[in-house]
């Protein structure tokens, strides 16, 4: 297996990372990232230190490790059970093949992680930068805040190809989220800013004590809250320029619903208000 | 010959009663006056006679049952010990240094019931007032989501509706009871103001306040309410003396849950612009509120904490029982005077009948049919004393009425504890 390196057409050969028992113990696996891996030797990366439940084992007991130094890593196996992975990672790349548990990049910087199942949890929470690919779907919380903190993801790109739970995107400050599929409630609650895309339907409370920012609602919509005020009709510039860039990375953005009007509503009025949720309208 | 007991603490529910008198004769406990059915029926039914730890079912000596215990949590690679909204501080506190010593996951009976309190506790802070004032001073009582008639039955005698206190000499006559729900209860009867919601609109309802509080104009009906009750709502809030908003499991545990509770904390404090308004979590097991106090000032939050990797880790979704045992990511359980059994999940229940657990409580529960070990320990409030915390967080100590002949709870980890380091 080779993957193509971001700077063009080069290839590395990366490194592959197998889960060797199926448990239902819960892995803390945040070494499983580039930054270690880069400048060490496969004996090396095999005892960096991970958690299994509550004993400190190394990497190598617990996964095969094969391949040679490269920041291109690819995790196989069945990780349900498997957090952390990609933890405030700053660079390379992570291809997840299967579903995956909690804390999947959380924190991260730079670099791509690119889940091929579905991820548990708090995908993607308090993101600096970077890009998250989810193909299948994601838990609740994605790119939120930890409980007690004011600020969640700051920079940073997060795109689902499937559904999403609840408090996607709650209290974000700046980024970037899509979600193709349908959301759980609360989307962007107490978002202070940055843009939720929701292709699918738009779940209950969106932009729930909203500072800023925007949700933008390509599909059907729950009744917004009685907090949110109906401003105008308009065809934002804007969303042509993201989508634009979406179809770029080759997502299925369907181009028409892009073009069209939307329903302006702002708010929330008990925060700052100065937030936004647009609802697709019509295509004249 | 009896003895009668003035001035006992019933540890039954968050409200801590300490004005039982209990009458005890020959280690039995004939009467307990001025207690509710519920603390009745704790008091009553408890019988403190020495009964042996059971291991597999079969009776045993204390030690070999300790060490059946310490051995089932030494092998054990993720540890759970859940439960302790019913012991004393005193052996809460002992339950998290286990934890600590493990490398457990430790959580109360507030994962599932007041746990989205504390998550919206966190979102917007909150401002915070004893019972005590309560009674003396509130001439606005507001029940949200909750049933204290059934629930906490002394509640409105004792600190609310019906006490009569230094500002309130007439009680009732007073006070303004408004009840807000999804169905009439029978605290919703003894009412002034009766609001009757549509299910899962507590948080429309709820920001629809504070929006008008704040001087935003909502003129559509919200929740099933027309916009002039939700105002008329308002106007009594502006206008009373002193307010508080109390709030049960009808916002905790339905749609919106840390959200809702956030916006009454929101709401209470942003009230106070006009006047003096608060909002209090009526906290159920008696010594709920204590396992929050306890697990936060040993590690730093409340409940869904984890030791796995030498320091603690909070996780709401992560750590919370419910979770960890659905998602099978634990492989034994220490539960301390609780029933899970009872209480969770069928799927959450199903694997914990399937782990190796050690039940540690003063009465046989639906938990008992399913534990490994258990260790049968005296009921701190009747044969042992402690501390219990109120649903106010004001620390009450629990006084016992016999000499014990069981070991209590703190006794029973402390032994644990030393099993386990060997």
């Amino acid at each position: 297996m080779t993957l193509q390196n971001r700077n063009g057409d080069k290839e590395a050969s990366p490194i592959t990372l197998r889960l060797k028992e199926p448990t239902s113990i819960p892995i803390e696996a945040d070494t499983v990232s580039p930054d270690h891996f880069i400048g060490r030797s496969l004996k090396d990366i095999a005892a960096l230190p991970v958690y299994f439940g509550r004993r400190k084992r190394n990497l190598g007991d617990v996964f095969h490790i094969e391949g040679e130094e490269s920041d291109q890593v690819i995790v196989e196996g069945d990780l349900a059970h498997v957090k952390k992975i990609g933890y405030g990672m700053t660079r390379g790349r992570i291809v997840i093949r299967g579903n995956v548990g909690q804390h999947t990049g959380a924190c991260m910087r730079g670099g791509e992680i690119i889940v091929e199942g579905h991820v548990a949890d708090r995908a993607g929470i308090h993101m600096e930068g970077g890009r998250l690919w989810i193909k299948g779907n994601a838990g609740h919380l994605l790119g939120a805040a930890y409980p007690g903190e004011r600020r969640g993801v700051n920079r940073g790109v997060i795109i689902v190809e499937g559904n999403v739970g609840s408090e996607t995107g709650a209290f974000m400050r700046r980024g970037l989220i899509v979600v193709m599929g349908d959301t759980g409630e609360f989307v962007g609650a107490r978002m202070i800013a940055g843009s939720v895309f929701v292709f699918g339907h738009l779940g209950k409370r969106a932009g729930a004590g909203m500072k800023r920012g925007s949700i933008v609602a390509f599909g059907a919509c729950e009744p917004l809250l009685p907090t949110y005020r109906f401003e105008s009709v308009f065809q934002p510039v804007f969303i042509r320029v993201f989508v634009n860039r979406l179809r770029q990375w080759g997502l299925p953005v369907n181009i028409e619903r892009t073009e069209g009007l939307f329903r302006r509503y702002s708010g929330d009025i008990t925060a700052l208000g100065k937030g936004e949720i647009l609802i697709y309208d019509s295509n004249e | 010959m009896s003895a009668v007991f003035e001035n006992v603490t019933c540890k039954f529910c968050g409200c801590l009663c300490d004005d039982i008198a209990v009458e005890v004769e020959d280690r039995r406990i004939l009467k307990a006056k001025r207690a509710c059915p519920n603390g009745l029926g704790m008091f009553l039914n408890y019988d403190p006679t020495l009964q042996s730890p059971l291991v597999e079912g079969k009776e045993v000596e204390w030690d070999e049952a300790v060490s059946a215990a310490a051995d089932i949590l030494s092998r054990a690679d993720s540890p759970l010990i859940y439960g302790l909204s019913s012991t004393s501080s005193e052996a809460q506190r002992k339950a998290v240094e286990l934890a600590d010593r493990l490398g457990a996951i430790i959580d109360s009976t507030s994962s599932v019931c007041h746990f989205p309190t504390t998550l919206g506790f966190q979102m917007v802070g909150g401002a915070a007032c004893t019972l005590g004032e309560v009674k003396a001073r509130a001439d606005l009582l507001i029940f949200w989501g909750c049933n204290p008639m059934e629930a906490h039955m002394r509640h409105f005698t004792r600190y609310s509706a019906n006490a009569k206190g230094f500002l309130t000499p007439n009680g009732r006559r007073d006070r303004t009871v408004v009840v807000v729900d999804v169905r009439p209860t029978k605290t919703a009867k003894t009412a002034d103001r009766f609001l009757q919601i549509e299910p899962g609109t507590d948080y429309e309802v709820l920001t629809s306040l504070r929006a008008l509080i704040k001087g935003k104009d909502i003129n559509e009906p919200v929740g099933g309410l027309p916009s002039e009750q939700i105002k008329e709502l308002v106007q009594m809030m502006k206008t009373c003396r002193y307010g508080v908003a109390f709030f049960g499991m009808g916002l905790t545990m339905t749609a919106g849950r840390g959200y809702n509770v956030a916006e009454i904390f929101a709401l209470g404090a942003e009230l106070n612009q006009y006047t003096r308004f608060f909002a209090m979590p009526m906290r159920g097991h008696g010594n709920v509120a204590g396992a929050d106090q306890v697990i936060t000032w040993l590690s730093g939050y409340p409940a869904a904490v984890s030791f796995a990797r030498g320091y603690p880790q909070f996780g709401p979704g992560e750590f919370t029982s419910v979770d960890v045992l659905a998602r099978r990511e634990t492989d034994a359980a220490l539960i301390i005077a609780s029933d899970p059994m009872a209480h969770f999940p069928r799927k959450a229940a199903e694997h914990l009948e399937r782990i190796p657990a050690i039940l540690m409580a003063p009465v046989t529960n639906c938990s008992s049919q399913v534990a490994n070990v258990i260790l049968p320990t005296a009921c701190y409030g009747i044969d042992a004393p402690g501390t219990a915390y109120r649903m106010d967080n004001v620390p009450i100590r629990l006084r016992s009425v016999m000499q014990k002949v069981r070991p209590t709870d703190e006794e029973m980890l402390m032994r644990i504890m030393e099993a386990v380091k060997q």
